[in-house]
């Protein structure tokens, strides 16, 4: 008799609901924005793909394009419940005072900053430097003077990619759900998955003082966790995302201690 | 029973690995693409209408936003609108949707984007000897377009990694079933379908290579000349590697494009199939030269600091082909200077010497002319070379360094 129950049971129950992870860190020092703050949004970065049966992920611009007003409704509606002023720009040529190219370059800055929190922070090569210390990177002068130039207070950047299961895909993981019944048990082929990460920085000092990821994923083709092209989806993740920002440990201590 | 379990297994094995051995023999010594067989697929203002392809073309509207405010980028508008009128020139029916970038990297390459711009690197500028030779460079990227290779690969490859999917879990479901372990059958077939990967790819850049050969000999340009680029991209890898010690690679398995020497045997075949007997092709190299003049100091700077001697080496031969002239000269003398082995000074000061005798020496050959006869104890004759230095580079940064060598 094979020895197959226990296992499909295990896999049922460990993957069948999918995962949704986030971590924030922030400065030290990050006080929630609050009262009449002008934020300064950059064109959100987002990627719809389908996920083929063979595992590739093939871009939609369609459902991009749904996702991406979707995730700016959102984030308007999110941004009027706290109060702030917020601009979202569609291109680097939107902002008064501040030319195209250099918008760009603060941008593509704070891409490679990004990657660098994303390696130290959350992949595991911790600095020993940066130990106890919050988020501690910054922009720099470059930061200051786009603030000094547009008269912003922040800048947040978001970036959001989510993989829809094809059709295909969701008939592999049944199949290999199927396979646990003759002894091949291969439920875990992978399925949907949506990689979200946020970073505000400070425009008056140019230090990137809070940063946070969404990662949600499915083991199971066909499981969902919230579509980016559906609004109610990308709702939950401006939520997820941005909802719950927390202020810096120091703050956090001084709080507590009044 | 598992000793039969074993024999099946390495059977297999064996026989899995003559048919991987036997498509790698195919993938090189594929047969020829016809030029006459290559009719572009697409027509003018062409926009993708099936879900993929406008996926494809969405994000890559992203891609070439960042490239085209890439601060790596050569702006220079006459050098930016020759390559634009080049591409108009040997674009085929998409002539005037192709958008070209010329970026500073000291490589041999160009590359084409799905959405039809192209980018080309400065190390390609160097190489080529005449227009016609980049014409043929460039009109290889358009065939790429032209013949909708990237939608192409891509479906391609979507439909093998589906294919190798389900296969995968057909056989682990089918072999469990049986009471079998196929799990070495899987290891083989995912190493066969990343070689059919690169078989099609290889394919691809047949294509191109046939259809370009097609769009120069249309413009006007002698079809043999593609031959002669990849000639001299042998040439150069050799000449490398052959400095380092080292044996050029010939037609790897995990090769994206052909095997250069099939490739320029091809090219040749090509040629002879498009050249109109009588005809007389103009390469019009004046003009070439003319264009990129005002940075060809600049690329071979480039090139020299790579450090690879060897391939510095056989691209200056290369152009002095041509002719020699003083800024050929002084470079010659710096990949010897920096090369710095033993009797490299003396190769260098001759090269100096002899480039200051061509009017069109840089100010750099008159100073590092100067610095050699002052090493041999020809102060006399240093401190013209400085003086001459100094008129043609009054604010040069080492100026009162070379005032005090003069004394």
């Amino acid at each position: 008799m094979r020895n197959w129950g226990p296992a499909l049971a295990l896999a049922l129950s460990v993957s069948l609901g999918g995962c949704v992870q986030t971590k924030q860190y922030a400065d030290v020092q990050f006080t929630l924005p609050q009262g009449d703050y002008k934020l300064l949004v950059l064109r959100p970065d987002v990627t719809v793909g389908s996920l083929t049966t063979g595992g590739m992920v093939e871009p939609r611009a369609d459902w991009t394009e749904q996702a991406r007003a979707n995730i700016i409704a959102a984030l308007r509606a999110q941004q009027a419940a706290r109060g702030g002023n917020i601009t979202i720009i569609e291109h680097r040529s939107e902002v008064p005072g501040v030319p195209a190219q250099e918008l760009a370059d603060v941008e593509r800055l704070n891409y490679v900053v990004d990657q660098a929190i994303v390696q130290h922070k959350y992949l595991g090569d911790y600095l020993p430097t940066k130990r106890g210390r919050g988020l501690d990177w910054t922009l720099g002068a470059d930061a200051v003077k786009l603030g000094q130039q547009s008269g912003y207070d922040y800048v947040l950047f978001l970036h959001a990619e989510d993989q829809v299961a094809s059709t295909g895909r969701i008939a592999l993981g049944v199949l290999g759900l199927a396979g646990c019944v003759v002894g091949f048990c291969a439920p875990n082929v992978g399925g949907a998955e949506q990689l979200d990460y946020a970073s505000l920085v400070d425009l008056k000092t140019g230090e990137v003082v809070w940063f946070n990821v969404v990662d949600a994923a499915s083991q199971v083709p066909g499981i969902k966790f919230g579509e980016l092209r559906t609004p109610e989806g990308a709702a939950q993740m401006i939520e997820r995302l941005l909802g719950r920002m927390k202020p810096g440990q120091a703050v956090q201590r001084a709080e507590a201690a009044r | 029973m598992c000793a039969r379990c074993l024999e099946l297994t390495r059977r297999s094995l064996l026989l899995g690995g003559g048919a991987a051995a036997a498509a790698l023999h195919t993938g090189i010594a594929s047969a020829r693409v016809r030029p006459a067989d290559m009719v572009p697929l697409i027509g003018p203002g062409f926009r993708p209408t099936d879900k993929d392809e406008q996926g494809l073309w969405h994000e890559m509207d992203r891609v070439e936003e960042e490239i085209a405010g890439s601060n790596l980028l050569i702006t220079d508008p006459k050098l930016t609108g020759y390559l634009r009128d080049l591409i108009g020139t040997v674009g085929g029916p998409a002539a005037k949707d192709f958008r070209i970038y010329l970026a500073r990297i000291p490589d041999f390459n160009a590359m084409m984007f799905p959405t039809g711009f192209a980018v080309v690197f400065s190390g390609l500028l160097l190489r080529m000897r005449n227009e016609a030779q980049l014409a043929g460079v460039i009109a290889h990227e358009s065939g790429h377009f032209l013949r909708r290779h990237m939608i192409r690969s891509w479906r391609d490859e979507r439909r093998k990694t589906d294919i190798f999917s389900i296969g995968a879990m057909v056989a682990g479901i089918g072999g469990a079933g049986a009471g079998v372990y196929l799990g070495d059958y899987v290891q083989l077939a995912q190493l066969g379908t990343i070689l059919s990967l690169f078989k099609y790819s290889r394919d691809m850049e047949a294509e191109a290579d046939a259809m370009g050969a097609r769009l120069i000999a249309g413009a006007g340009y002698d079809p043999i000349e593609m031959a002669t680029i990849w000639l001299q991209l042998i040439g150069e890898e050799r000449s490398s590697a052959s400095y380092r010690g080292k044996h050029r690679q010939h037609g790897s398995i995990f090769d994206s494009h052909p095997s250069d020497d099939a490739r320029m045997a091809d090219l040749r075949a090509d040629a002879l199939d498009l050249k109109v007997p009588g005809k007389v092709y103009d390469n019009h190299r004046a003009r070439y030269l003319a264009t990129i003049g005002p940075i060809r100091q600049m690329l071979l700077d480039d090139q020299v600091k790579l450090n690879d001697p060897g391939a510095s080496e056989f691209l200056i031969e290369t152009l002095a082909q041509d002719g020699w002239d003083g800024l050929l000269r002084f470079y010659e003398g710096e990949v010897w200077r920096l090369r710095n082995r033993k009797g490299d000074d003396v190769r260098a000061a001759q090269s100096y010497a002899a480039a200051v005798v061509y009017p069109d020496a840089p100010a750099d050959a008159w100073r590092w002319h100067g610095i050699s006869l002052m090493k041999s104890g020809r102060s006399g004759e240093a401190k013209a070379a400085f003086s001459k230095y100094l008129t043609m580079k009054p604010n040069a940064p080492d100026a009162a360094w070379v005032r005090q060598m003069i004394g």
